[in-house]
Order: structure tokens, then C-alpha cells, then sequence
């Protein structure tokens, strides 16, 4: 299960609506005791896809390297990376699969309007054949 | 001797090490002694086929090895190996 904190939601919740009505990213930092990962700082990041970010994301490897030093120098793990579905549901697609990586847990916002809706987190297999859902614990 | 950088989630086969010390010329030198001495490892970054995974991304000091000969990129023992994934995707 990941268990994203107050501070973490606050920031991936706001970047998510700020960003519409394209699709945000970012990376989610914290920690993992075996049973449970503790999210506790949300890094947003630029959305570098070349073609419209209305539906699509992507993160430069760059970005993702600095999130790992990042989360290195507090002493906390590269966690997981969020992205938003602008008026859509939260969950993960064909193309969200195909390009994603079995390391991490990846969390979608669905928001609608411009407001956020709900969300959910998945965890892609090896194969990026599927992504069992992951519970998630939010904030009050 | 070359050192290579390991992500946060597959510490956990590297006995908990960010970084491990690799001989070896080139990247798939590299790699290849890194994996046998880490088998856990191994499965995380190729496939069955032996290829490293499409979510694989490696990296000498700056440079991604796909401008630098992939697999034969050399390795001077001063450089820094990087494995970073990639990730992207859309409804
Ligand atoms: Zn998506």
C-alpha cells in the first residue's frame, strides 16, 4: 500500500489543477518499510512530451535523475511518479503501460473541470503486460 | 574503477549499496559483471532475450549510451555509469 502525506497530496494536487487542461508529472519521495510506502515530499516535473499534453506525458531522464539525487540527499527513496488524466477517469491505460516501469508505483489524478476528482495507484509488472491496482491512503 | 549509480527501488538487490565499483572497459562489460554479481539485478534490467529493457536508460557520466555505441560505450575507471528509467505515457 502507499500512503501519500498531507504536505505531498497538497503539491501533487495543485500541480495536477494548475496544469489542466494538460497532463501534469512528477515524482513522489519517501520511504518504504516493506509493507507500506510512506510518501512524504511530491516533486512536479516538466511534462516534455513533443506533441499536445492534453492526453499524453512524459518525463525527461534527466528530471528523473535529479529526483533520485534528490531523494538521495534526504536521505528517502524515488518512491513513485504521478501524472493527471485532465476529464478523465484515474485509471491506466494502453499507453501508460507500454511506457512505464516496474520500479515505481504510479499514481493517476483524475481531474475534471479543473478540479481534482479522485485517484488511484498502480504498480506495472516487468512485462508492462499489466498493472494490478496498489491501495492507496490518502489524506483525510 | 568505474562506478555505477543504482536506482532507489533495486538497492534492495545490491545489499542496499547506491553505488557499486565495476571493472570493465565498456558498458556492457559493465553491466555484465554487475549482473552476475547481483543476479536480481540481472531481471530488472534485460530481458529474456538479453537485451536491456525498454524502460532502461544508461547513462556515462552525461551522455546516454545510445549516442556512445550502447552496449560497447567505453567506460574510462574515473566515469560514472547511470541507470535511469524512462517514463512516459497518456489516457
Ligand atoms: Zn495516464
Amino acid at each position: 500500500m502507499i500512503r501519500i502525506g498531507g504536505e505531498a497530496w497538497q503539491v501533487m494536487r495543485a500541480h495536477a489543477e494548475a496544469i489542466f487542461p494538460n497532463e501534469c508529472c512528477g515524482a513522489m519521495l519517501g520511504r518504504n518499510d516493506g509493507e507500506t510506502k510512506h510518501v512524504t515530499v511530491a516533486l512536479p516535473l516538466e511534462n516534455v512530451h513533443a506533441g499536445p499534453r492534453v492526453t499524453r506525458y512524459e518525463l525527461r531522464p534527466e528530471d528523473l535523475l535529479r529526483a533520485e539525487k534528490e531523494a538521495r540527499g534526504r536521505g528517502m527513496d524515488l518512491i513513485g511518479i504521478f501524472h493527471s488524466h485532465p476529464n478523465h477517469d484515474a485509471y491506466f491505460s494502453e499507453t501508460d503501460l507500454k511506457n512505464s516501469c516496474p520500479w515505481y508505483s504510479f499514481v493517476v489524478l483524475s481531474v475534471k473541470d479543473g478540479q481534482f476528482d479522485h485517484a488511484k495507484s498502480f504498480l506495472p509488472n516487468m512485462e508492462q503486460t499489466e498493472a494490478p491496482e496498489e491501495a492507496l491512503d490518502l489524506p483525510g | 574503477m568505474p562506478k555505477v549509480m543504482i536506482p532507489t527501488p533495486l538497492r534492495q538487490y545490491t545489499d542496499k549499496k547506491d553505488s557499486v565499483e565495476v571493472a570493465g572497459a565498456t558498458v556492457g562489460e559493465i553491466l555484465g559483471a554487475l549482473t552476475a554479481t547481483y543476479p536480481d539485478l540481472k531481471k530488472n534490467l534485460y530481458n529474456d532475450e538479453g537485451k536491456l529493457r525498454s524502460f532502461v536508460n544508461v547513462y556515462v557520466n552525461d551522455e546516454d549510451i545510445r549516442y556512445l555505441g550502447k552496449d560497447k560505450a567505453q567506460v574510462a575507471a574515473t566515469d560514472t555509469v547511470t541507470i535511469v528509467p524512462s517514463i512516459a505515457g497518456g489516457r
